[in-house]
Formats: structure tokens, sequence, C-alpha cells
């Protein structure tokens, strides 16, 4: 049965910090640490304190949220992994959250998303009232964007709006979350080519 | 009779993803392992690419592990500890399975404990065999060649290895270099059934040098010479000069092996042994003609040859679960701050034997 008033603990590593927002029915407390490293050795002592201040245990927890990406590969692979971790161990649901759901939470369509990629570019995910269209990366100055865009959020923000969204979500079938890269992987096939069999 | 344990393990350390279940009480019982290869996602890109494998992953670890509990009938309600590989290996996987085991021991309460991936081979033959202190253990993968002298469950001594790649990756390559598929110790091997070993003369590099450190790379590039030499001549290779060039090769990794072997062995006798035992883990030791030399050495100087089965020989959780266990049993866990180490030489006393810049030695 869905709780009246869910707990719910939300985190999100995909940029330079670790970052955590409890949401308790209508009342949301975040903490920010920054960090460019050492996210993983971080994270779960970070967690334990965030609920232990609120005078929670994880046993108290309805649902983790937890941030997908876009972002850093290897910091959004260390929340997923967590939150599957657990969603395991509590018999609770872990509920991903895009980075543009995040954003454009609670704004009206149609709207654009952006989030900061690497080198001049970005990932950028347009919303329309038709639903999203597929996300994409953009080189920032060659590509003019028609229409509204999302405002910049805190992480602060960022993470309670991850919380709200997975909270929007309690109760429905979610698949496990899984990080959203929008780039492929780089990797090439080898340069040698096989050589030629003779018969 | 000592307390039994049961512990749940996980491996992701390179393109295997795995978990197990194993209880731990005066012997050692494996009740599941599970093992997810990804030969099919790394196929066109001969050999692993490590975000590829990162991916991968991070979306397997819980099922793998759901799917062990699920194989041994059990819940995490039943288990008693956590071992998971935090290295050293491709650090995106490393980190997938740290942080999921990190999760669950948050989670649930039990007791974490970090596992060197290769202290998980070292002690296999203890896992399968219930081999005796001291022994002579050759690890030999894609990843990895070294010999180790096992003194106890924490206590290794390198005293020799590969100075650069391991056979495992030369297999690889030489699949590569001859039209075959990955991953190329089966394939490599099943070309040469048919070939003649003395067609082509591959080197033995670091044979004429004293002591037991290996080296594959040069013989990577003669080989690569040699094809190159009949493709320029004939416009390609027939199947018969693909498997002649996969049978010198073959030869050349089992003489090098075979040979380092025969000394690491001498330098263990000086241990004087009440038993003398060699073991050999890692998927090259599934080679056939290498592991028929190996048992021939051991016959010809009165040592057991301990080759684990293959499931445990290959990367797996159950090495994992029983390394963990040992250090659950004596009493030591982690706390969630430890860290995933890309680099972590299991004998750290012995000099750097691959990456020995800033950043230290790779394993």
């Amino acid at each position: 049965m869905l709780p009246k008033s869910p707990t719910i603990l939300a985190f999100d590593t995909s940029a330079a910090h670790c970052a955590a927002a409890l949401l308790q029915g209508d009342t949301i407390t975040t903490r920010i640490d920054e960090m460019a490293k050492g996210q993983a050795e971080h994270l779960m002592p970070m967690l334990t304190e965030v609920l232990s201040d609120a005078g929670l245990t994880w046993s108290d927890l309805d649902a983790i949220g937890v941030g997908t990406g876009p972002g850093n590969f290897t910091g959004i692979r260390i929340s997923v992994s967590a939150a599957r971790g657990l969603a395991l161990g509590l018999s609770i649901p872990a509920i991903g959250v895009n980075g543009f759901e995040a954003l454009t939470h609670g704004l009206p369509l149609p709207i654009t998303a952006l989030i900061d990629a690497p080198r001049g570019s970005a990932y950028l995910q347009h919303f329309t009232v038709d639903g999203p269209q597929a996300p994409e990366m953009i080189v920032v100055a060659d590509h003019p964007i028609d229409g509204p865009i999302a405002p910049v959020l805190s992480a602060a923000d960022h993470v309670a709006n991850i919380a709200r969204v997975a909270a929007g979500r309690l109760g429905q079938t979610q698949p496990r979350p899984a990080p959203l890269y929008v780039r492929a992987a780089d990797a090439a096939p080898p340069r040698d080519p096989a050589p030629v069999i003779l018969p | 009779m000592t307390k039994a344990l049961t512990i749940l393990g996980i491996e992701s350390s390179c393109d295997d993803t795995a978990a197990a279940v194993v209880r731990l009480d005066d012997t050692a019982t494996v009740l599941a392992s599970v093992v997810k290869g990804q030969n099919d996602l790394h196929a066109d890109f001969g050999g692993v690419v490590p975000e590829i494998a990162a991916r991968a992953h991070a979306e397997r670890v819980d099922i793998c592990i759901e799917e062990a509990l699920a194989e041994a009938g059990m819940t995490l309600g039943d288990i008693d500890g956590i071992a998971v590989t935090s290295g050293p290996g491709l650090i995106g996987g490393v980190l997938s399975g740290v942080m999921c085991a990190k999760g669950i021991a948050t989670a649930t309460g039990l007791p974490i404990v970090s596992v060197n991936h290769l202290a998980g081979h070292a002690l296999t033959p203890r896992l399968t065999d219930a081999v005796t202190f001291p022994y002579l253990m050759l690890l030999v993968s894609g990843g990895h060649c070294q010999f180790l002298i096992a003194e106890g469950p924490e206590t290794f001594r390198r005293i020799g290895g590969t100075i650069d790649d391991a056979p495992g990756e030369a297999f690889d390559k030489t699949a590569r270099l001859l039209g075959l598929p990955q991953p190329g110790g089966p394939h490599v091997e099943r070309a040469a059934q048919t070939g003649d070993a003395k067609a082509f003369t591959l080197p033995r590099p670091l044979l004429d040098r004293a002591g037991c450190d290996m080296s594959f790379s040069g013989l990577k590039t003669a080989l690569l010479r040699a094809r190159d030499a009949v493709v320029t001549e004939k416009g390609g290779l027939t199947e018969k000069d693909r498997s002649d060039l996969a049978a010198a090769f073959q030869l050349a990794v089992s003489d090098i092996l075979f040979e380092k072997t025969r000394r690491a062995l001498t330098e263990y006798f000086e241990l004087q042994p009440k038993k003398r035992v060699f073991a050999i883990a890692g998927g090259v030791a599934a080679n056939g003609p290498i592991r028929a030399a190996l048992m021939a050495l051991c016959a010809e100087l009165e040592t057991d040859f301990v080759a684990p089965p293959l499931n445990l020989c290959t990367d797996n959780a159950a090495m994992i679960a029983y390394a963990g266990g040992v250090r659950l049993l004596a009493g030591q866990s982690d706390d969630m701050t430890f860290k995933a180490r890309p680099r972590w030489p299991l004998d750290d006393r012995a000099p750097a034997l691959l990456g020995s810049g800033k950043k230290g030695a790779k394993a």
C-alpha cells in the first residue's frame, strides 16, 4: 500500500559532489558535500548521517531516489550501483530519475533541459506536450536553442527535485535504475585488419 | 569446530560479473556461483574495452547477486558477511561491485570485507583442494601473470611475473593477427592442433636471464613480423600457415612458462615444504598443451599439480567469498570508506614489475 506521507532518500553523484535529499511528506532537507573525487568512499557514511540527523534509520525509508545522469560516467555508476544494492538490501524500490527530469520538474511545456558536458558540449533534451524527445549531445556554440530553457538549478535544488520526481513515481512499477550516458562508449575496432585467408 | 559462516562474494574487476555464496567452517562449500561474461560485448573491438565493461557491470551486479542467492535457496537473511573485489582491475567495474556491496551491507548491517582479486585466485587451491601452506602458485590469465609463494592466508611472496603483457592478452592479440575469433585462447589452441610449431621460429624472451620474470610483448611482435612475411609473399595466409603460426606461438608461451616454472619451483623447494604443491589459476590454465607441459614438469620434480576446475580457475566470485570469509573468520572487516583500487599488488614488498611510475605498482 502506498504510504500517505512517504519517506524517500535521494542522492546524486553525477558531478563533483555527493548530494542527498531526504523527503518526509512535504518537507525536504538537503546536504551537498563538494568533492572532485572520493565519492565512492564518502557516499555511504554521508547518507547514513543524513538519516541519523533526521532521527531516522535505513528501515524507515519507503524508497530510494537516484540521479542517473547524464554526467560524469564514473559518478553516475557510483550512485546507481549503490542504489541498486540498497534496494536489494532493504527490499524497497530504487527509482532512477535523470537530470533532465529533475531540471524540468514542475515547469510548463514545451521546455528544453541542458546539462553541462565536457569540452564546450552539453547534453540536451526537449520536452514537448507530446512527450520527451530523445536526449542528445550538442556543441553549445553551434546549436542555438529555440523556446524556453529550464533554469539552471543549484545542486541542492537538483537533488531535491530527484526526490520529488521519485515520490511521484511511488507505487508504479519501476525499472531498475540505469545510468543515462547519452554518449556512446569510446571504443574503436582494432586498426590492424584481419589477414586474408587463402583457399 | 569453527563457527560456520555463509558469505556472499561479488566480483566485477574485468569482463565477468559474478556473485557466489560460499559456506565456510572447517571446510569450504560453494553453494552457488553465477558468472555472466561479456565476450559478445567486446568481440568487435579485439579486447576488453574498459568503458563497455563498466557499463555492463553497473547493470548486472545486483542481478547476479539475486541469481546466486536463488541458486543457493537463500535470502540475504541467511548471509553472515559480504566479500567484494576492490582491486586490482578495471576501476569502473570494480566500483560497481564495491558500491553495490556497500549498499547491501549498509542496508542490512552485515559486515563487509574488501578482497584483493589476486588473493582470491591465490587461495583457490585451498578452497578446492584444501592445499596446505606453503605452495607455489602460477596465476596466468588475460590480465595477470605471476608466480606467488602462498605462505599464509594473507602472506604471499611474488617471486616473478611478466614485465609487460599477460599471456592471455597475447593469445587474444595472436587471434586478431591470425583472423581468429575472440577470446583468443581457445581459438588459437584449436588452430594449433593441426599446426607444425617448427614451421616458424619465434623467440622465448627473457629465458636467457636468471630469475622468474617473463615477457610476452616481444613474442607478439615477432608473431606479427612472421605473419606479415607470409602475407607479403602470398597475399594472405593459408589455413596451414595459420595453424603453424598458432602452434609456434603456443609452443613459445608453453616453453617460457615451463622453464620459468622450473626455476620458481627450485626457489619454492628452498622452503622445504612437507608436501610440494604447485597450483595454477587463470584462464590460460585451461590451455591443454600448456597444462600438460606443466603437469609433466611437476611429475618430474615430484610435486603435486593442482588445477582447480575451470569455473573456479577463471574469474568467479566463489574465490572472493572464500578469501573474504577467511578474513571474517579471523575477525577482520572493513568500514564503508574502503577504496576501489585499480592498482593493488598482492606482495607490496617485492619490487614493482609493472607500472612502476608515481602511481605505483599495478598488481
